[in-house]
């Protein structure tokens, strides 16, 4: 590592001279002081600290700085990212060093930050004057034009007269009319400074006046910590906590401009390497300003939303499932790695599948030993104005059990992945005895028991008192039960009654790991729906016939699996490796199926199933207070807020199959069908004068139109509504602009094969135009999500709405229009950012740290969003572009 | 032949007014003219306005079965409008009215209730910029007959065992084979068609036109995008071509169609069809002066 840098260290000092040198420092510092203006702005570090306080706080600085940079260095080693420029590599080397210097002063010399923070800008001042200076003598070699030019003149003009003026102001007082002489004066100057001069002098010397000043009164604390200055005009004040980090901010900014200008020579190139650096920290800025909200929210929220957290080990590791076909699916095709040395792609690939089995084996060891890993930690809650700590811990359990709804998911979604990647075993291997039989009689029997399905549910399980449920359904679902499992078994028997290499074996068997997992998966499927039907629950020795012979059948499904995937490593013949990769998929596809109708099972019947120690019930081991318990209103802490992240879920579920749908069918009329004209132009503008309506004018409309004809309550309903009508002039809009932007050619090749104007829409326009369909989507969504005001008026209030809304559960059906009703969706519920507004605002909770924890939560679920709608747009573009 | 002498292009009217009596003499002479072979299309005083404009000028032709048809003339003089006509693209132009005839196989295409989707599926089309669709190589190949309910693939498909994913995978074949590409692109069938060059795309775009299996093929200067050798490619495959389908090309290249066509129909500006022959008649020894101007350089 150390010849590394050694290395490094060479090719920076190689080509670049002391100027170069200096002036990338001044850049460096420029950048860490800018940095730190921006924490000590939000007040992560105050400006009078001094000593240890100053000193741990530059310490952990300069670590930050010397990993990053460590760590590039070491990317740009290994050839990952190589760095070749000498001024990314000088300013690199320069971060660590002053870094370190800051640190060394901080701990050595009894000053504060904010006379760090002048000192910093008059070495600035110093080095860039110094810098303008050497250029004119021709100390070094640049190329500066003749004139700074009247942009930068007027601007340094403006600066002067600020300066100037509050400078004069507060000498002589604004009672004279001095204060403005001076401000004249200093504003002139200035710009002459700027504008008369060479370009060498004319951006370096009024910076350095103006960085310099700046730098003087913070170092002398005539802008001190405690400086305050409370203008009559003005109701506010300004105070040296708020004011010193913007001077610093705007020094730092300028003086790296100037510094990146320097560096560069001056002229075009100057200007170039300089709008960069005021571009980037602006830019730098912006995106801190935004981390800035995130991490405040989610610091003051995060203790309390994560209390009590529990989840049990074996259900962290079916939930990890996934993350290993991730990781699995990263290990073999990894994007982006092309032109990376070949030890760090490598790196790259098992990285993740490393991580994935670390966890697994923790929470193995959890699993085997019965031993909780448990972090205790303690939180303030206020209880009658008082803080008071709360202990508690995260908690991951060694219990044996797994929630059926958590297998459910899991199951489904493998199972889905698996079927996609699943591509065709069609016309491969060879017939097996009786081949037509079995082909016949599983459908049949598949069909007898949808009918007897059927039957059950017409004439109920035990017609006029004969009991058919307990008799025949017995009989069924046993019989079909234990089908399902030999048919699972017929891959396996396949390969072991055949004959030479394993590979070949396999091969000659494909039609039987078709007909027998396909055909399993289907019998049980009728199986599973019968058993509750006919009211019956089979059992043999006291275990389930239907569930135990789903492990059966999954666990043959696994061993084909494992069979066709060794027997693939035994096989050279490309086309034989190809087919036994497929039926590998296919066996690990049925393995998902079962496990899938493993948890539908125990979910329908609501028997908790128990193998080998392992339990499958329908409470779980996972338990989230904050998030899975119902709402206390000012009740004993903690409690929980599912009622506000149920209700959100499904006013933006609500929102977006009200307007999406809808949205999108407007834009393709008004794109592809409409005479582009008048009418077009009208909506458009309605379009855009709804996109700005403010949201609290939705909601009026809301209480005042909807709620009187959706039953007159505040309702979830109305909610949805509300929120759908603002989402789709966005959706409209965004649609719109990505259907005209697919060109024109597509269509008329479309139509030139004789196909029709809706099914090119549908299969060449939309498709192109997805990516931006869904961005419209999200950002739609993202809002929406986080929309309180007009929820306040029609979703009613959060203290009422203390249990879940149940959407789902509350339909019914009834015999006259209009058929299908739900109360849920007429009631009040509560939502996140109702909650939030009436936790912080309103004080309906005991604590305020319930408010900050909602919308921390509130805010990973707006995230969530965001995530899901790019992955969907990576998606799309992804399968448009063939990536 | 003093009328010959024309203005300089002014528009669709300046050159009406100079149509005298030698055009009309001309003008007997193409009209008569047949070509050798079973007429396919057959037009009939033809007019194409697009709003006031009048594009196209009583065009009358007999474009006959298996044979290269050249459309040669100067921008602007109304052949991409004509060709247009042929499978009634225009319709897709709200501003375009067009009054006469178009017979195909002796069937009026401008009937009011003629089948539009069939007509296109019979006439297909090659534009001027190659235009695949950005999908794989084999869905570019096969969205015509997917469309049309020929091939039936996907997961609704599958499960009811109506899959045809060999008889795409032939389709696909025959089609390449017959656009000449499959030996550059059968090893990445699945590869999206934009990675493809602009002339492997073209021959792309004329395979998934032969894909719905056509009569006829028109063809707006295919080459006109394409460097020399793609060209080349281009022509050499319109040659092969011809003898299954009837070709109609409108082409800038007039060397192009002397290489490649059977019969040439001149358009000159103001959307008139001026003369209309067999190649060689058109390129050694034109009826008209403003022909012979035109072809040689002097004009257009």
């Amino acid at each position: 590592m150390s010849e590394a840098y050694t290395h490094e260290t060479a090719i920076i000092s190689e080509g670049s001279n002391s100027y170069d040198r200096v002036l990338d420092g001044a850049i460096a510092i420029s950048i860490l002081a800018f940095a730190t203006a921006l924490l000590a702005l939000i007040e992560i570090v105050p400006l009078d600290a001094t000593g240890g306080e100053l000193g741990s706080f530059l310490l952990s600085l300069f670590a930050a700085v010397s990993g990053a940079v460590g760590l590039t260095a070491v990317a740009s080693w290994a050839n990952v990212v190589p760095v070749t420029s000498q001024r990314v590599r000088g300013i690199a080397v320069s971060l660590v060093v002053t870094a370190g210097l800051l640190t060394a002063i901080a701990y050595a010399a009894a000053v504060n930050l904010a006379t760090i923070f002048g000192l910093v800008l008059v070495v600035e001042a110093l080095v860039i004057i110094g810098a303008g200076i050497s250029s004119r003598l021709a100390i070094v070699d640049t190329e500066p034009d003749s004139s700074a030019g009247l942009l930068a003149g007027g601007a340094f003009a403006a600066v002067g007269l600020v300066v100037g003026g509050a400078l004069g102001g507060s000498v002589v007082g604004f009672d004279s009319v001095l204060w403005l002489l001076t401000a004249l004066v200093a504003g002139g100057g200035l710009g002459m400074v700027t504008i008369l001069p060479r370009e060498d002098i004319g951006s370096t010397l009024p910076v350095g006046l103006v960085v310099g000043t700046l730098g003087v009164a913070i170092a002398t604390a005539a802008i001190g910590v405690g400086w305050q200055w409370n203008p009559e005009t003005l109701s506010g004040g300004f105070t040296g906590g708020a004011v010193i980090p913007l001077f610093v901010l705007f020094g730092t900014l300028l003086s790296a401009w100037s510094a990146a200008k320097c560096r560069a020579g001056f002229g075009a190139q100057g200007r170039e390497y300089g709008a960069f650096f005021v571009i980037n920290l602006n830019a730098l800025l912006m995106v801190s300003v935004m981390i800035a909200i995130v991490l405040f929210v989610a610091v003051k929220g995060a203790a309390y939303a994560i209390h009590g957290f529990s989840a049990g080990a074996l259900t962290i590791l079916v939930v990890l499932t996934p993350a290993l076909a991730l990781a699995t699916e990263i290990a073999r095709s990894p994007s982006g790695t092309g032109d990376w040395h070949p030890g760090a792609a490598t790196l790259f690939r098992l990285t993740p599948l490393a991580a994935t089995g670390a966890v697994a084996a923790v929470l193995t060891t959890v699993l085997v030993t019965g031993q909780a890993l448990r972090y205790p930690f303690t939180y303030l809650i206020q209880v009658n104005r008082e803080s008071e700590p709360l202990e508690t811990a995260i908690t991951i359990t060694p219990e044996p059990a797994v929630g059926a709804v958590m297998l459910t998911l899991v199951g489904a979604l493998m199972f889905v992945v698996l079927f996609r990647r699943y591509g065709s075993l069609r016309n491969v291997g060879a017939t097996f005895p009786r081949a037509e039989t079995v082909r016949q009689a599983v459908p049949a029997a598949v069909a007898t028991v949808v009918l007897l399905l059927g039957a059950f549910v017409v004439v109920g399980s035990s017609p006029a008192g004969v009991p058919l449920g307990t008799t025949l359904g017995t009989a069924v679902v046993g019989a079909g039960g234990l089908a399902a499992v030999g048919l699972t078994a017929l891959p396996v028997a396949g390969v072991l009654t055949r004959d030479g290499p394993l590979a070949d074996r396999l091969q000659a068997s494909a039609p039987l790991f078709t007909v027998g997992i396909f055909g399993a998966l289907g019998l049980s499927i009728a199986v599973l729906f019968l058993q509750p039907t006919a009211g019956v629950a089979p059992s043999v020795l006291g275990v389930d016939i239907v569930p135990a012979a789903a492990v059966l059948a999954g666990l043959l499904c696994a061993v084909a699996a494992g069979a066709a995937s060794y027997g693939a490593r035994t096989t050279d013949e490309s086309l034989q490796t190809r087919l036994l990769g497929e039926e590998t998929v296919l066996g690990l596809t049925g393995a998902a199926g079962f496990v899938t109708l493993l948890g539908a099972h125990v979910l329908a019947t609501g028997a908790r199933f128990s193998v080998l120690g392992t339990a499958i019930t329908t409470e779980g081991t996972f338990s989230w207070p904050m998030l899975m318990q119902a709402y206390i209103p000012l009740g004993a802490e903690p409690g929980g807020i599912m009622p506000a992240v149920v209700g959100t879920v499904w006013l933006v579920i609500g929102a977006s199959l009200f307007a999406l749908p809808l949205g999108v069918g407007a834009a393709v009329f008004l794109t592809e069908y409409a005479e582009q004209g008048r009418f077009t132009a009208v909506v458009e503008i309605a379009t855009n004068a709804l996109w700005s309506t403010p949201s609290i004018v939705f909601g009026l409309f809301g209480a005042a139109f909807l709620i009187p004809r959706l039953g007159g309550n505040e309702s979830l309903l109305a909610g949805m509504l509300v929120l759908g009508f603002m989402l789709l002039p966005l959706v409209l809009i965004t649609s719109r602009e990505s259907i005209l932007a697919v060109p024109d050619e597509y269509r008329d090749a479309s139509a030139a094969l004789g196909v029709s104007r809706w099914e090119t829409i549908r299969s060449v326009v939309l498709p192109a135009a997805m990516p931006g369909v869904i961005t419209g989507g999200i950002l739609g969504i993202g809002r929406i999500a986080g929309e309180t005001a007009p929820l306040i008026l029609v979703l009613g209030s959060t203290l009422n709405a203390t249990e879940p809304v149940k959407v789902l559960q509350g339909f019914r059906f009834v015999a006259q229009p209009p058929f299908i009703v739900n109360d849920q969706l007429l009631a009040a519920s509560a939502s996140l950012p109702t909650q939030v507004w009436a936790v912080i605002a309103a004080g309906v909770s005991g604590s305020p740290q319930m408010g900050w924890a909602t919308a921390a939560i509130l805010l990973s679920v707006v995230l969530t969003f965001y995530g899901l709608g790019i992955t969907a747009r990576t998606y799309f573009r992804r399968k448009l572009n063939y990536e | 032949m003093s009328e010959t002498d024309v203005t300089p292009d002014t528009g669709s009217t300046a050159t009406t007014t100079t149509a005298g009596e030698s055009d009309e003499r001309v003008r007997e002479a193409w009209t008569e003219y047949r070509a050798a072979g079973q007429t396919k299309l057959s037009v009939d005083d033809l007019d194409v306005w697009y709003g006031d404009d009048h594009a196209l000028k009583d065009v009358s032709m007999d474009i006959p079965s298996e044979s290269v048809t050249a459309l040669i003339g100067p921008s602007g003089c109304g052949k991409s409008t004509f060709l247009r006509c042929l499978n009634r693209m225009n319709d897709r132009i709200k501003a375009a009215r067009v009054e006469g005839s178009v017979e195909f196989d002796g069937t009026e295409v401008y009937d009011p209730n003629a089948n539009l989707v069939e007509l296109r599926k019979r006439i297909g089309m090659v534009f001027q910029s190659p235009n695949p669709f950005p999908k794989s190589i084999r869905e570019n190949i096969s969205y015509g007959p997917r469309k049309h309910g020929d091939i039936n693939k996907g997961l609704l498909a599958r499960l009811f065992g109506r899959d045809d994913t060999e008889a795409e995978a032939e389709l696909v074949e025959r089609a390449l084979k017959q656009a000449a590409l499959w030996d550059e692109v059968n090893d990445r069938l699945d590869d999206n068609a934009l990675g493809l060059s602009g002339g492997q795309q073209q021959r792309l775009c004329i395979a998934r036109c032969l894909a719905v299996d056509p009569d006829v093929i028109l063809m707006d200067e295919p080459a006109s995008a394409l460097d020399p050798i793609a060209t080349s490619k281009i022509e050499d495959l319109v040659e092969e071509l011809a003898e299954e389908y009837t070709v109609v090309i409108v082409t800038h290249n007039m060397q192009q169609a002397a290489r490649i066509s059977d019969q040439t129909a001149v358009f000159l500006t103001g959307g008139e069809l001026i003369e209309y022959d067999d190649t060689e008649k058109i390129f050694e020894n034109p009826e008209s002066q403003r022909v012979e101007d035109y072809i040689t350089g002097k004009f257009g």
